[in-house]
């Protein structure tokens, strides 16, 4: 059984202009792992995302949290499930404390078994200290982190994480992380969404692309970096008149620097062996899980 | 309804207020000047203090009541919390009675004393206290389900609009008709007091209390008229409010 299972999955808004938000999604995340949902913004993973943990009706298909229909068997879904919804504030009243005990009291728990589960979420993301705090007194980090504690703490199976580290800092962001995979190691499902390549690069068992409310690429990372024929990216500073580039490569060009994709590393030395005599900066590395999406969604242009 | 619906509005009311009333306790003293400031201007100008205190007891009650109804459950959709708990497994109706239950308890102390006041100078017989809290209850009941109405149509309203909205309502509700001063002010338009939960609240209470002579057969029908105005509501809101968006 899957922890998440959707087919043929359809979402359209109605109103004046009817907005398809998804067509035909058919995703299949595994019991104990980290499915990471990458797409620009309105592509639809917060809709996909809402349908699956029962908040929103789909047009068509269907949605299976751990063999329950999410539509007909809702309560049986929510209680397996846990919610960070995207852009999700706080109560400037509440302490870290008050927000995973009350939350934890809500889902049917003793009071004994919310007092152990509060503190053991706190503690893992590094708010015990300042659990009795209130929110307006914590940092964008430690309120992210406040409602993060709570859906850890919920004992929940499946996690429906949407960007929980979207306007934290680097450092606050890779506290989450070593949190999400510490709970991914102890047999929970994240299902999580995210703008920030680098997270879905460390912490995705497998990902999916959403591109106008379709899968445009699903699979581990090396399976979704395979999508894309070019495979390391070329750095270079400088006027790129300088060069000569073969094989039509695609360009991706920022002011005075520009990104020069190749389909192998032989190609890539060589260019970068060439821009270093003509006194240009050059680097080489392997195309970056971002260079694939930013190709697959049709963000980079022929050279 | 079974037990932990029961229990989860307890919990949700608890959510609610007592963060609130632990770090800002001086909200109950706030919440029972408001109501109790009318009472000044009745006294200074000579008006009847005991009319004054049943629209103060209202006035606790009622405004509180649909105002935290509207901008409560806006601003959980404001913060997303609403999410989150949509996702739980709670009944709408927990929530919904949480959410109503919980300035309630900011408010019991207030009403409280009112009531003991209200004793104290004997506009309230004891015989009374009980058909006033049924009164005033039902009034609470009413106020709170016109409130979630407001909240479950005006979806897409902004919590702002929400927010003075409930403000608007609650006063006026409270302020315009008969509630702080008697309805036969009113002279032949007596009857609006029976169209409003808060003066139809009030005009039973001052019944109970001797304050007014109220025909029996009017008693009956203003109980009718305040209970059924809780069950519309709830009825409406039934048809339309949806844990699941659509």
């Amino acid at each position: 059984m899957e922890a998440v299972e959707t087919e043929d999955l359809f979402k359209t808004y109605g109103g004046k202009e009817p907005v398809q938000a998804l067509r035909g999604v058919n995703l299949s995340i595994k019991k104990g792992e980290l499915f990471t949902l990458l797409g620009l913004n309105g592509a639809g993973k917060t809709t996909f995302l809402r349908i699956v943990s029962t908040q929103l009706s789909s047009t068509r298909g269907t949605v299976h949290v751990l063999g329950h229909d999410v539509l007909a068997e809702a309560n049986e879904v929510k209680k397996h499930i846990a919610v960070v919804p995207q852009d999700v504030q706080t109560y400037s009243n509440f302490t870290p404390w008050e927000y995973c005990y009350y939350f934890s009291l809500l889902r049917g728990m003793s009071r004994s078994r919310t007092i152990e589960v509060s503190e053991k979420a706190l503690k893992a993301v590094e708010l015990w200290d300042l659990r009795n705090r209130t929110c307006v007194g914590l940092s964008g980090g430690e309120k992210k982190r406040a409602i993060i504690a709570t859906a850890l703490a919920s004992d929940a199976d499946v996690l429906l994480l949407d960007e929980p580290t979207s306007g934290l800092d680097a450092v606050a962001r890779r506290k989450v992380w070593a949190v999400l995979r510490e709970l991914v190691e102890q047999g929970r499902t994240i299902l999580l969404t995210t703008h920030i390549m680098e997270e879905a690069e460390m912490l995705s068992d497998r990902l999916a692309i959403i591109n106008k409310g379709n899968v445009i690429a699903e699979g581990s990372l090396d399976e979704v970096k395979g999508l894309a024929k070019e495979k390391f990216r070329v750095v270079v500073e400088g006027n790129l008149r300088d060069l000569t580039l073969k094989n039509q490569n695609h360009v991706s060009k920022f002011g005075n620097k520009q990104i020069i994709y190749v389909g192998d590393e032989d190609e890539g030395l060589e260019l970068v062996r060439t821009a270093l005599k003509k006194g240009l900066r050059a680097e080489i590395a392997r195309i970056t899980l971002e260079d694939v999406f930013v190709k697959l969604v049709g963000g980079i242009e022929d050279n | 309804m079974n037990f932990k619906v029961v229990k989860d509005a307890f919990i949700i009311a608890a959510l609610k207020s007592l963060p609130d009333l632990k770090r800002n306790p001086s909200m109950m003293i706030l919440i029972g000047l408001i109501s109790a400031f009318p009472l000044f201007f009745i006294i200074v100008f000579g008006g009847q203090v005991s009319n004054g205190l049943v629209g103060a007891m209202i006035a606790t009650i009622s405004f509180i009541g649909l105002a935290a109804a509207i901008q409560d459950i806006s601003f959980d959709r404001y913060v997303k919390i609403r999410e989150m708990i949509v996702a739980m497994p709670v009944h709408p109706v927990a929530y919904a009675m949480g959410v109503a239950m919980a300035p309630f308890f900011i408010s019991a102390p207030g009403l409280v004393l009112f009531i003991c006041i209200a004793i104290a100078i004997g506009a309230l017989p004891l015989l009374s206290i009980g058909w006033t809290v049924v009164a005033l209850i039902l009034c609470w009941a009413a106020g709170s389900s016109i409130g979630f109405i407001i909240s479950t149509y005006l979806r897409k309203a902004s919590v702002y609009t929400l927010n003075n909205m409930g403000t608007i309502l609650g006063l006026g509700l409270v302020f315009l008709p008969p509630v702080y001063y008697p309805e036969e002010m009113l002279g032949g338009y007596r009857w609006i007091s029976m169209v409003f939960p808060t003066s139809n609240a009030a005009g039973l209470i001052r019944f109970y209390a001797g304050l007014t002579k109220i025909p029996a057969e009017t008693v009956l029908l203003r109980w009718l008229i305040l209970a059924a105005t809780v069950v519309v509501s709830v009825i409406i809101l039934s048809f339309k409010a949806r844990w699941r968006e659509d």
